[in-house]
């Protein structure tokens, strides 16, 4: 499944984007990604790209064209974890002579991250759901199956109904995962809620 | 140590924001194992005095000399400085996703490059210097504030300064707690180690510093030994300021 790939790369590539947001690029890439429709950005990385000689499989479409996605929206989530974090944090990193980098790894994201949980694995999970898209690009996943056996039994109730199981036996299985990764990462006495 | 060696020498410093000028002329110096205290009121520029002085922010005019050489203008490793400026600062600042140990030792690993168990240690020796030995494992939303107050002396400490800028130390902790962080204020002082302490605290100035200097409206208005000041400034708004804090003050006796 493209899911598990872009997992782990989407998160790498939210942690970049949201560290320089006024870097012009970054936002006109988040800007791009998430202003296009998923599934468009699919169709133009599969159906598109061949016209100027850039060809990927169904599969890998798939995998570039939600790492792209997923990425630009974790990393608003990001962004707006790391400008929640008091200034005082990066005042005190730097005090001790801390350089940029030193203060941004070791500081400033092991504690945005923690904050910006909540969404990512929020989109997460809507990744698992969203990548039902792939199968209008050709790719062999849950949904694609789905509407074929459909097309051959006309069972929609049943078929559509397991597809949508599946998908969801998926989202419960990563919804307990990661609350066990927030309960792991939380930090005594810093919860929100009494 | 060399008596009379001066640590920081500060020339002529000026700042605005905006359009308010926040420094306006300033200048002094320290010599090693000296204990200064500046007092005066809000919005006199004390708290931006000291972030230029560690180059937190940058000063418009004005020249710094930190052991011989200068930090303004331009250098080479700014943090390099930074590392021999201890700073605590009023608002604690504590890594909250770092116990109280790591809070100590984890500049001592990634800027001063230790060995992981030697950063340890040394951070636990200076937690137990103030008394927090056994809270070492704590986060610092376990901690009082006093507590939190005296891991930022520690962590402070622990990179080994030449002198020591402490903005307001206590003017965020209860009442009750702010004894405990004189406390070890004052044990560091009498091992002569060179600090500036911007407070309101009369009292650990008159017995721990070597000089007041008091500020207004960006420079400073007035300097002397504490006893002078206290009782005998020449400013009119130094007498006044101080009138006002004894009456303050009084009851607390000392």
């Amino acid at each position: 499944m493209p899911i598990g790939v872009a997992l782990a790369i989407t998160l790498a590539v939210a942690r970049v984007y949201g560290n320089r947001p006024i870097s012009l690029l970054a936002t006109s890439i988040v800007g791009i990604f998430r202003g296009f429709p998923a599934i468009v950005t699919l169709f133009i990385i599969f159906f598109a790209l061949p016209d100027v000689g850039v060809f990927f499989s169904p599969y890998w479409s798939a995998v570039l064209g939600f790492v792209l996605v997923t990425g630009a929206y974790q990393s608003e989530y990001v962004r707006g974890a790391i400008q929640s974090i008091h200034v005082g944090q990066s005042l005190a990193a730097q005090a001790l002579g801390m350089n940029k980098p030193q203060e941004i790894i070791h500081i400033i994201l092991p504690q945005a991250i923690r904050a910006a949980l909540p969404g990512i694995s929020n989109e997460i999970i809507y990744l698992i759901l969203y990548s039902s898209l792939a199968s209008y690009i050709g790719v062999e996943e849950i949904f694609a199956v789905a509407r074929s056996f459909n097309s051959l039994e006309f069972k929609p109730i049943e078929i559509f109904l397991t597809a949508g199981l599946i998908y969801a036996a998926m989202a419960t299985v990563c919804f307990a995962g990661f609350r066990t990764v927030e309960r792991k990462l939380r930090i005594p006495g810093l919860e929100v809620a009494r | 140590m060399a008596d009379g060696e001066v640590v920081l020498k500060v020339e002529n410093l000026h700042k605005s924001y905006a359009d308010i000028k926040v420094l306006n002329g300033v200048s002094f110096e320290i010599d090693r194992g000296q204990i200064k205290v500046i007092c005066g009121p809000s919005g006199s520029g004390k708290s931006t005095l000291l972030r230029c002085l560690n180059l937190l922010t940058y000063p418009d005019k004005g020249r710094v000399w930190l052991e011989e050489q200068e930090i303004t203008g331009q250098i080479s490793d700014v943090n390099k400085v930074r590392q021999k400026i201890g700073f605590v600062f009023q608002e604690f600042n504590l890594f909250n996703h770092l116990t109280a140990l790591k809070n100590v030792s984890i500049a001592l690993e990634i800027v001063k490059k230790m060995k992981k168990e030697e950063a340890r240690d040394l951070a636990l020796k200076e937690l137990r210097k103030v008394n927090l030995g056994e809270d070492a494992h704590k986060y610092p939303a376990e901690l009082s504030g006093g507590q939190k107050q005296r891991v930022a002396i520690a962590r402070a400490l622990a990179m080994n300064p030449v002198i020591m800028f402490y903005d307001e130390p206590t003017s965020a902790l209860d009442p009750h707690l702010i004894g405990e962080v004189l406390d070890v204020m004052k044990k560091l002082a009498q091992e002569k180690l060179t600090s500036i302490v911007v407070t309101h605290e009369i009292g650990f100035a008159r017995s721990v510093a070597d000089e007041i200097m008091f500020m207004g409206g960006g420079t400073i208005l007035e300097r002397g030994r504490p006893d002078e000041l206290i009782s005998n400034a020449k400013h009119e708004m130094v007498r006044q300021f101080f009138r006002r804090m004894n009456e303050l003050y009084r009851r607390e006796g000392e």
